[in-house]
């Protein structure tokens, strides 16, 4: 009794006061091991469970002379069973859940009488009242590891954009009647690329299936990119005169350079797309509220698009010097922005607004075309007005840009609206 | 009658729970007709197809669970405000915690509450559609989190992320999704005389919309508790998601109880859980399980045939059997009864169960020398451990009737069917207190307490010393297993709450004649008549409508005809 901490060590009560706290636990956290006599005590008053247990035994024979010496029994069984079954009863929600564990590990009704309780649900409710509730919050659980880039798709969004290089390089090699033939190749490559990259991930769709039914429509759109301008500056002067031969020089030019950087802009889709997803994930298991994690998205899915277009802009501007071609910022800017968004929405399963707007933005496209050629017809000239007007204020691109500028400007108020919200962003339902 | 059948993850595919149960019920029950509405848990399930079915099952209507189409419906503003109002209220419902924690019986508001939530949507499902769409809606995740967030609401509940909403919502879409099948239309589950839900869970909101919407009475039946399977299965999720969804479940049997006519179970174990989720204990039956008794006739009828030194365990070899008390009781037996057997007869289950069979293979081989009959003999073990199929013992029944008494030697257990079978087969057993142990054999048995291997060894000594009260007690088992526990006790008992039902609350189907007025005395006395009262010929025309009742046609045209005639 020299040390501080022996003295203050709680001990088994020698008088009928009050037990406190500390000495039960240390009741329980020993109760296996020597406790000293004067545990001893205590061991009278507990319904010990060898003894009853026996005694239903009593028919089989008489108890022999040999029974084995009771384990020692605390004042509190019910708390030596909880120490037990502490994770079941930490896990518990309900006492139900203790009843259901309890019985589980084997404790029946007639256990829970030796527990002097009328049945397991009885119990069970005890331990549940008694679980010390101390107010701390659960830790949050670490949020599971973000998925990693995998090699497959990484390799795969590449391919469109080394497929196009070649094309274009193949195009430049060959000459006359090979490069029809040089140019069907390439674009059925492409396109056979462009498939197997929006496949596998993540731009891949969540869940299973994606019928948007709108790849006719972007199709049109990556179409009008290629030859759109072309036509429509050869119509607005009578043309055109014959197929385009792939030459930018040509009465038809071909506009390559933007879509060359729209193909390799496939892979800084799929990056993008990637960080905003695992971003996403991470910022869910961190809010606390579904206002949260809207305000936490919303500059998330802004900064994203952003660097979309930044990495868009930059390719344009390499391809387009590379390619000796004049730089088109307004149109394929706003073409990109427009497929990213559609895409984006299409994945977190909103597949109608980007089949809406696509399609808005194709037919307004084809019917600035028609209306060029309509307004040859005799008493029709009046058709060509708004396009004539448009190309001879901006150039011949801003039908294009004008049409996939507001097309995404809608798409992204659409986004920052619905991919903000947390049920976009429930994990893919496991089967 | 007609009744409809309602199963989930079961009949009649091949590989689901309790089809040999729900075979032999439609089987025996022949002079009813069935109709199968049944709930497929994957998409597996589906693919391995059906059970041959008998002739008196008429139509089969199957759903998947694991999967749910969105289809293409928006609401507009008004269904989007009743999804909202009916969604919220099911929230709130939830967050003011499970059946248990409001003080034993759940109040009659709060019931009410998750009951007309839950109708709602099955209402809304049914005018508007879409249900599956809106469940997944940021709306209901919304409706979910102010919910949780609302004063009184559930500590657990409170304390509820993002992510752990987000589960909720899916778990909740997927629990709701029979809400949006199109079963509860006059010709579909309208149509039967009574719903005979064979699980609770998802299989009773068929059969508690069929008697919200036409006033089908409800039979459920339960063999193991399905929200003591949900607390025993549900352990990986935060505290909140398990708080939420054990309310959830815990509303849901409590309605199912609440509104059925007569809820029975399989064992007294499982009536208490009933119970405790809110049945009325006027409403409660218990239906043993019934076994095929024909193939333990032979064993039963001969007890002579005996080995009077062997004793017998059979089962799967899983650590809940505790073979090593039952390994440390033989060493005591041995003491007693040199001469003693034991015969440990059971496949491992999975790998656990595996290990479990080399450790105890292990004790028996310290504990006990192999023994030889003379100098010159080759000995063996007196512990063996053996399977079913082998030359030694090619069925079940040779299992038990290769012993004088079966030793039932678990710590855990439900149902015990190896004690039954014993019980078949006329033979003694010594059981451990555990489970439906002492409900099953009555006063037919010794029952020692468990992880007792003294009071099991003392037990097995006098039964193999005492040859005559062997044979008592086996034959007192057999009489007893004969008496309750046989196919044809479950089947009668089914017919006969069948006719409870039906003749305590019938469908009263309001006839209306072709200007829509009700068509009084439309529906004749004979009517309520159990049993298939009209001629075999005349099925095809019923077909379509009830079962007891003349078909749509006669039903529709005919009377309306003749008050046509009359005025």
């Amino acid at each position: 009794m020299s040390e501080l901490g022996e003295l203050d060590r709680p001990g088994a009560p020698n008088s009928p006061g009050a037990w406190d706290e500390r000495s039960e636990e240390w009741l329980v956290t020993e109760t296996a091991a020597d406790q000293g006599p004067d545990a001893d005590a205590t061991t009278d008053h507990a319904p010990g469970p060898d003894p009853s247990a026996r005694g239903k035994s009593g028919k089989t024979g008489n108890a022999r002379s040999t029974t084995p010496t009771p384990r020692r029994a605390t004042a509190d069984p019910v708390k030596a069973l909880m120490h037990r079954h502490r994770d079941l009863c930490e896990r518990a929600v309900d006492p139900l859940e203790i009843a259901a564990g309890l019985e589980a590990h084997g404790v029946t009704d007639r256990t829970a009488a030796r527990f002097r309780h009328r049945d397991v649900f009885s119990l069970a409710e005890e331990m549940h009242a008694r679980i010390p509730r101390d107010g701390a919050t659960p830790k949050p659980r670490a949020s599971e590891a973000d998925p990693r880039p995998r090699v497959d798709w990484v390799l795969l969004t590449l391919l469109p954009g080394a497929l196009c290089t070649a094309t274009v390089v193949g195009l430049h090699l060959t000459h006359g009647q090979a490069r029809p033939t040089v140019a069907a190749a390439g674009a059925l490559a492409v396109a056979l690329a462009l498939r197997a990259a929006l496949a596998r991930g993540p731009l891949s769709p969540r869940s299973g299936t994606l019928a948007t039914g709108t790849s006719a429509w972007t199709y049109w759109l990556i179409a009008y990119a290629l030859l759109g301008d072309g036509l429509l500056r050869t119509a607005l002067v009578g043309g055109p005169d014959g197929l385009p031969d792939g030459t930018p020089d040509a009465p038809w030019p071909l506009a390559t350079a933007p879509f060359l950087a729209l193909t390799w802009a496939c892979a800084s889709a799929a990056w993008t797309t990637h960080l905003l997803t695992a971003r996403a994930r991470r910022k869910l298991t961190a809010s606390r509220g579904l206002e949260d994690f809207a305000a936490s998205v919303r500059p998330l899915l802004l900064g994203t698009f952003a660097l979309f277009l930044c990495a868009l802009t930059a390719l344009l501007t390499l391809t387009a010097t590379t390619l000796d071609e004049p730089i088109t910022y307004a149109q394929t800017t706003t073409l990109g922005a427009l497929l990213l968004l559609s895409r984006l929405l299409a994945i977190h399963r909103f597949t109608h607004a980007p089949a809406v707007i696509l399609t808005a933005t194709a037919t307004a496209q084809a019917a600035a075309l028609a209306t060029v050629f309509a307004a040859r017809l005799p008493g029709c000239e009046v058709l060509a007005l708004p396009v004539q007007t448009l190309t001879d204020t901006w150039g011949p691109g801003s039908v294009q840009a004008l049409t996939c500028g507001t097309g995404a400007l809608i798409l992204l108020l659409h986004a920052t609206r619905t991919l903000t919200r947390a049920s976009a962003h429930t994990p893919a339902e496991k089967r | 009658m007609r009744i409809g059948l309602l199963t989930e993850g079961g009949y009649p595919y091949v590989s689901g729970d309790a089809r040999l149960w729900c075979d032999r019920l439609v089987r025996g029950l022949e002079q009813h007709e069935f109709d199968i509405y049944a709930l497929s848990s994957s998409e597996r399930q589906e693919d391995e197809g059906w059970v041959p079915l008998p002739p008196q099952v008429s139509r089969v209507r199957t759903a998947p669970l694991w999967t749910a189409e969105e289809d293409e419906v928006g609401y507009g503003r008004r269904a989007r405000r009743r999804f909202a109002e009916c969604y919220g209220e099911l929230a709130a419902a939830l967050c003011e915690g499970s059946v248990a924690e409001a003080a034993g019986e759940p109040s009659a508001t709060e019931a009410d509450r998750f009951a007309s939530a839950l109708y709602g949507l099955a209402e809304l499902a049914r005018d508007e559609g879409g249900l599956v769409g809106a469940l997944r809606s940021e709306a209901a995740v919304r409706a979910l989190e102010r919910a949780c967030r609302a004063p009184g609401a559930l500590r657990t509940a409170r304390e509820a992320r993002v992510p752990d909403l987000l589960t909720v919502a899916a778990h909740l879409e997927r629990a709701l999704r029979p809400l949006s099948l199109d079963w509860y239309e006059d010709d579909d589950l309208g149509s039967v005389d009574l719903c005979h839900v064979t699980s609770g869970g998802a299989a009773a909101l068929p059969g508690l919309l069929a008697r919200h919407f036409c006033g089908v009475p409800l039979l459920v039946t339960e063999y193991g508790v399905r929200l003591r399977t949900h607390y025993l299965t549900a352990t990986e999720s935060s505290p909140s998601v398990r708080a939420l969804l054990a309310a959830f479940h815990g509303r849901l049997a409590a309605e199912a109880y609440g509104r059925a006519a007569i809820v029975t179970s399989g064992n007294a174990h499982a009536r208490r859980w009933q119970e405790r989720c809110g049945a009325d204990r006027d409403k409660l039956r218990t239906v043993y399980p019934g076994m095929e008794a024909s193939r333990f006739a032979d064993v039963g009828e001969s007890p002579e045939c005996a080995d009077p030194h062997t004793l017998v365990w059979i089962g799967r070899v899983e650590p809940a059997k505790d073979l090593v008390s039952l390994l440390h009781a033989f060493t005591e037996i041995r003491k007693e009864e040199p001469k003693t057997r034991l015969r440990i007869v059971g496949a491992p289950s999975g790998s656990e169960g595996t290990a479990y069979l080399g450790h105890c293979k292990a004790l028996a081989a310290q504990l006990f020398p192999d023994e030889a009959d003379g100098p010159h003999a080759v000995g063996d073990n007196p512990v063996s451990f053996e399977e079913i199929g082998g030359p030694e013992l090619p069925t079940l029944a040779d299992a038990y009737a290769a012993g004088a008494v079966t030793v039932l030697s678990s710590v855990v257990e439900g149902f015990p069917i190896s004690l039954v079978e014993a019980m078949f087969c006329g033979r003694a057993t010594v059981s451990t207190d555990v489970g439906a142990v002492v409900e099953v054999i009555g006063g037919t048995g010794l029952v020692v307490p468990p992880r007792n291997p003294r009071a099991l060894a003392e037990a097995c000594v006098a039964l193999l010393r005492d040859t005559e009260r062997r044979e008592r007690l086996g034959a007192a088992a057999r009489a007893r297993a004969l008496e309750l526990f046989t196919v044809e006790q479950n089947i009668t008992a089914f017919h006969g709450i069948y006719l409870d039902i039906v003749s305590r609350t019938p469908v009263r189907r309001v006839l209306l004649d072709a200007t829509g007025e009700p068509l009084p005395f439309a529906t004749p006395a004979e009517a309520h008549v159990p049993g298939r009262w009209t001629e075999q010929g005349l099925r095809v025309v019923a077909r379509g409508g009830p079962g007891w009742a003349a078909g749509p046609p006669v039903r529709a045209t005919a009377p309306a005809a003749a008050t046509e005639g009359a005025s």
